[in-house]
């Protein structure tokens, strides 16, 4: 065999491989239900309660925020982050949680939230809250 | 046809006609260089394929010149201007609110182009009429997206000379406009202001980044132009040699884009790192990778005759994917996994049709030359330098697969209806996969350096790359060992040994260079630089470490600590009340505001064993409170030479938003709300007076003869008690003004927030020879504070020295090779 050829499996081998590890370590869209059988995180598309208490006191502990979501499905579940309130986080349309349930609370390491803009309805801004920085 | 009240429409108008004027040229150009190509007996085609580039790149000036009127004028009654700009804006940021949205973004692009073009009719010679043909093509396709016309229904493009009442509809949104015709008619004096410019983007970076970054973008068009004619013109193998200096120029120009806005990033954004692998980082970096990979073996290529049909394909390949991460930034399908894409403006098909114009423009080319292009018969040579400088770019596309594989998952799902979501610990994903990539192609740009072209002598390679190797080796083991580096993965520690050794293989081709062979001084310089970012990247990102970890308020973490070691990064500081962290004595002292910022005063002392301060400085972290977007908060960092300290204000108490606005309408009962029942004193001239956290003297009383901007008559009497106040070390001035008018007392309160009081001067006693002062006190739980975040960044300078670095080195590449091309 010609050494590109060789070459050419390799590197056809090393695409396959990245495209498994992306698919491996790709997460789901789902429920607070599905998050209570599930072991990995995953993100949840949901709402804000805005009825119920959103609690955040810094001046207690800065890196303790709970609010009350919706899933899309309309479950309703306790979230808590470890990190401080993300800013106009009342006036979130839509959130996008990232973590795991513990107990019967959905712990979220990150929070990705949208917006409707105070001036134009046709547009969304989106900002993002991460609770931990990430370690390399 | 309404009419409406001081609307300036001409520069409207006139914006308009040029962004027709510019595609219509632009079009006319390509129409015309195509015809002269196919046609190169008949020089008048040639003629008006020049006129019709001129005429574009002028159209294409005269709609900038449009543009910047009308911000720099706050003619609001265009969207554009409304909302991206506002009065309060200073010139610089005026200057980049113009590209703060998608059509301002375009004319960048479309801009250069036009220079480009310029440069290319002069400096082209015979390849001028095919490639320019298709730099046209593509500047036309660009102006599409700036005509913003209605055709059948649909609008092509969205034009920045819209005016806000036909993008908003104010009837709707004020309905006072549907019911009074004659307030509609005059509704540009209730527009007072724009929108103003997104606080995250007030940084001079944002002046520089997007026109350096889009330079980049629009000049990679050059090498795929001359892709295409060298395909088109069957003149396989001449286009190379003039393509490696644009696409030298291209990887260094959006190489430091790049760089550029990570750099905004780090001084700018609140994620705490200059990298975050956000889809629209990636997007801007794909198309790079690819063509650094392509500049190589473009040069194995122009060295050996091998890799021709790669070079062609990775040239086609990077343009290709520059219109690929415009869709994906721009069309709004990366909506919930990026933090700052543009939302959809409606012009989904059309980016996507862009890109696949100039797919299969290159597809059906390649597909019809296939059989003609010219192949090497026999294999590269194993130990030959083009072989492996072609392994490391077939690896920097592999890099680039991956990026595009995850940033892509949105696509996916919209086109095979799935449901995939990107990986939860994205950063780390990217970073270990990222980084395998990295640990190859770091170490070809090493071992490279010990090969020559075609045969090497094999002996003499395997002993200096080993004795290379283990120089290298021993090296990283000092540097992870004083960096702390050889905590992290295996893979990390694995990329500093191929970043060194890639910086020690290139320092002795550089210093060989300094002794004769010059000419190769240009890629040794760069790879060095690319090595050195490697090393700060690897380090500062690596090592990074957060001060700020929160010691009190266990109350809520017990679950925390027992379930993930998560640190807890924010810790609140009261006003005046120091904190330790790490080696830093940290206390927030004070405000100081000059809206629309305001600043947070951050004291950092570092106090020795005999209680002496060795060190001490201020950071200011800033935050805005916009009326659009919030509380929005920028951090400040002190930078030394080794290392930056960072310091960010997630929240506070003492800013709210809307505060600029309110301030004024407060009741004066109200304000008192805010402070404890207030206190009585009686005091002389040299009395003191005690409060919770301080003292005050009042030094003397004086007749006063104006205050402020009252005007003060003979009939009135004026008098202020001068007070000196001491709190936390820190001493205030202020004079509280007692006043006579015309038989009523007044009295004119003086605040001194950073001690917390308010001070009144509300009756003078001459019968005792002493005044009353009324004294406010903040209560405690209405002291200030804030939450922040402080992170340490090891020795990032490396990765910015390297950046200088690696641009010098592409410099001296670009002229070197502009030199080999003089003979021709």
């Amino acid at each position: 065999m010609k050494k590109s050829s060789i070459f050419g499996l390799v590197v056809i081998a090393i695409a396959i491989a990245v495209i498994i590890s992306v698919y491996s370590t790709s997460s789901t869209y789902g429920s607070f239900k599905d998050a209570k059988s599930a072991d990995s995180e995953l993100h949840i598309v949901g709402h804000l309660n805005k009825q119920k208490q959103l609690f955040y006191d810094a001046t207690k502990d800065a890196n303790y925020f709970s609010f009350y979501m919706k899933d899309n499905k309309g479950e309703e579940c306790k979230v808590v982050f470890t990190g401080s309130k993300p800013q106009d986080f009342e006036r979130s349309e839509q959130i996008v949680l990232t973590g795991q349930m513990h107990g019967n609370e959905f712990h979220a390491s990150k929070i990705l939230m949208k917006c409707p803009s105070k001036y134009t309805q046709d547009k969304v801004e989106i900002t993002e809250a991460k609770a931990k920085q990430a370690s390399i | 046809m309404d009419t409406f009240k001081g609307e300036h429409l001409l520069p409207g108008h006139l914006g308009q006609f040029f962004t027709i004027l510019a595609f219509g040229s632009a079009l006319f150009a390509a129409i015309s260089y195509y015809f002269a190509t196919i046609n190169p007996s008949d020089t008048s085609w040639k003629r008006l394929g020049r006129i019709g580039a001129y005429i574009n790149t002028a159209s294409v000036i005269g709609i900038g010149i449009c543009l910047y009127y009308i911000i720099l004028n706050h003619l609001f009654e265009y969207y554009y201007a409304w909302e991206h700009s506002s009065r309060a804006l200073p010139v610089h940021y005026i200057i980049s609110s113009f590209w703060d949205g998608q059509e301002g973004s375009f004319w960048l692009w479309t801009f250069w182009q036009g220079v480009l073009s310029c440069i290319l009719i002069w400096k082209a010679k015979s390849w001028e009429t095919p490639v320019m043909a298709v730099v046209s093509l593509s500047q036309a396709i660009v102006a599409t997206m700036l005509i913003g016309v209605d055709i059948f229904g649909q609008r092509i493009g969205t034009s920045p000379f819209i005016l806000l009442r036909e993008a908003i509809n104010l009837k709707e949104s004020a309905p006072i406009f549907a019911t009074n015709p004659a307030l509609y008619h005059n509704y540009l004096s209730y527009i007072k202001d724009g929108n103003g410019m997104n606080p995250l983007l007030q940084n001079y970076w944002m002046v520089i980044h997007p026109p350096t970054l889009f330079l980049g973008f629009a000049s990679m068009v050059v090498p795929f132009a001359y892709a295409i004619a060298g395909l088109w013109q069957k003149r396989y193998t001449e286009w190379i040699k003039p393509a490696i200096s644009y696409s030298l120029f291209a990887m260094m120009v959006l190489g430091t884009g790049i760089i550029m806005g990570a750099f905004w990033a780090y001084e700018s954004l609140s994620f705490g790192g200059f990298w975050a692998w956000d889809p629209v980082e990636n997007a801007s970096i794909i198309p790079w990778l690819i063509l650094v990979g392509a500049v190589h073996v473009m040069i194995v290529y122009k060295n050996t005759g091998h890799s021709y049909f790669t070079a062609t394909i990775l040239v086609l390949t990077s343009f290709v994917l520059v219109l690929y991460a415009s869709f994906l930034t721009r069309s709004g399908v990366l909506g919930d996994t990026s933090v700052h894409a543009f939302t959809d403006a409606g012009m989904f098909w059309h980016l996507v049709a862009d890109v696949v114009i100039f797919l299969i423009l290159a597809i059906v080319l390649l597909a019809i030359r296939w059989k003609e292009l010219p192949r090497t018969k026999k294999d590269e040579e194993t130990y030959s330098r083009e072989f492996w400088m072609f392994v490391g770019a077939i690896f920097l596309c592999l890099s680039c697969f991956h990026l595009v594989v995850v940033s892509s998952i949105p696509v996916w799902n919209l086109m095979f209806g799935t449901k995939v979501a990107p990986p939860s610990d994205p950063i780390r994903h990217y970073n270990i996969i990222q980084a395998s990539f990295a640990v190859v192609v770091t170490l070809l740009t090493g071992v490279t350096q010990f090969m020559k072209y075609k045969k090497t002598d094999i002996t003499k390679f395997f002993i200096t790359s080993a004795i290379y190797l283990i120089l290298a080796g021993v090296i990283t083991g000092v540097i992870i060992y004083v960096t702390g580096v050889y905590k992290l993965q295996f893979v990390f520690i694995l990329i500093m040994v191929g970043a060194v050794y890639s910086i020690l293989a290139n320092a002795k081709v550089f210093i060989e260079a300094l002794k004769g062979k010059v000419k190769l001084a240009g890629s040794a310089v760069a790879h060095i630089g690319f090595g050195l970012i490697m090393v700060g990247a690897l380090i500062s990102a690596g090592t990074s470490k957060v001060i700020s970890e929160n010691t009190s308020g266990d109350q809520f973490s017990s679950d925390f600590v027992k379930t993930k070691n998560n640190p807890k990064e924010n810790i609140i500081l009261y006003k005046n009340t120091p904190v330790q962290m790490g080696k830093y004595l940290v206390s927030y002292v004070g405000d100081s505001i000059s809206p629309p910022n305001h600043y947070f005063k951050v004291n950092y002392k570092v106090v020795d064993a005999n209680g002496k301060v060795t060190e001490e400085f201020m950071l200011k972290p800033n935050a805005q409170a916009n009326m659009k977007m919030g509380l929005i908060s920028s951090p400040d960092t002190k930078h030394y030479l080794f290392s930056d300290l960072y310091t960010h204000v997630n929240m506070s108490n003492a800013i709210t938003v809307g505060e600029g606005t309110a301030e004024a309408g407060h009741d004066e009962a109200d304000d008192d709300k805010n402070y404890e029942t207030p206190l009585v004193y009686e005091v002389s001239p040299g009395d003191t007076i005690r409060f919770r956290e301080g003292y005050m003297i009042l030094e003397s009383i004086a007749k006063k003869d104006h205050i402020s901007d009252i005007t003060l008559t003979d009939k009135d009497i004026a008098i202020g008690a001068k007070l000196h106040v001491v709190s936390h070390d820190k001493s205030y001035e202020a004079e509280p003004v007692y006043m006579i008018r015309s038989n009523n007392a007044f009295d004119f309160a003086r605040k001194v927030d950073d001690a917390g009081l308010k001070l009144r001067f509300t009756k003078v006693i001459p019968q005792k020879n002493k005044i009353e002062v009324t004294l406010y006190q903040q209560p405690e739980s209405a002291k200030k504070w804030i939450v922040m975040r402080a992170i340490k960044f090891p020795d990032i300078n490396f990765l910015w020295s390297g950046t200088i670095i690696m641009v010098i080195g592409i410099l001296l590449s670009i002229f070197r090779r502009n030199k080999e091309l003089k003979p021709e």
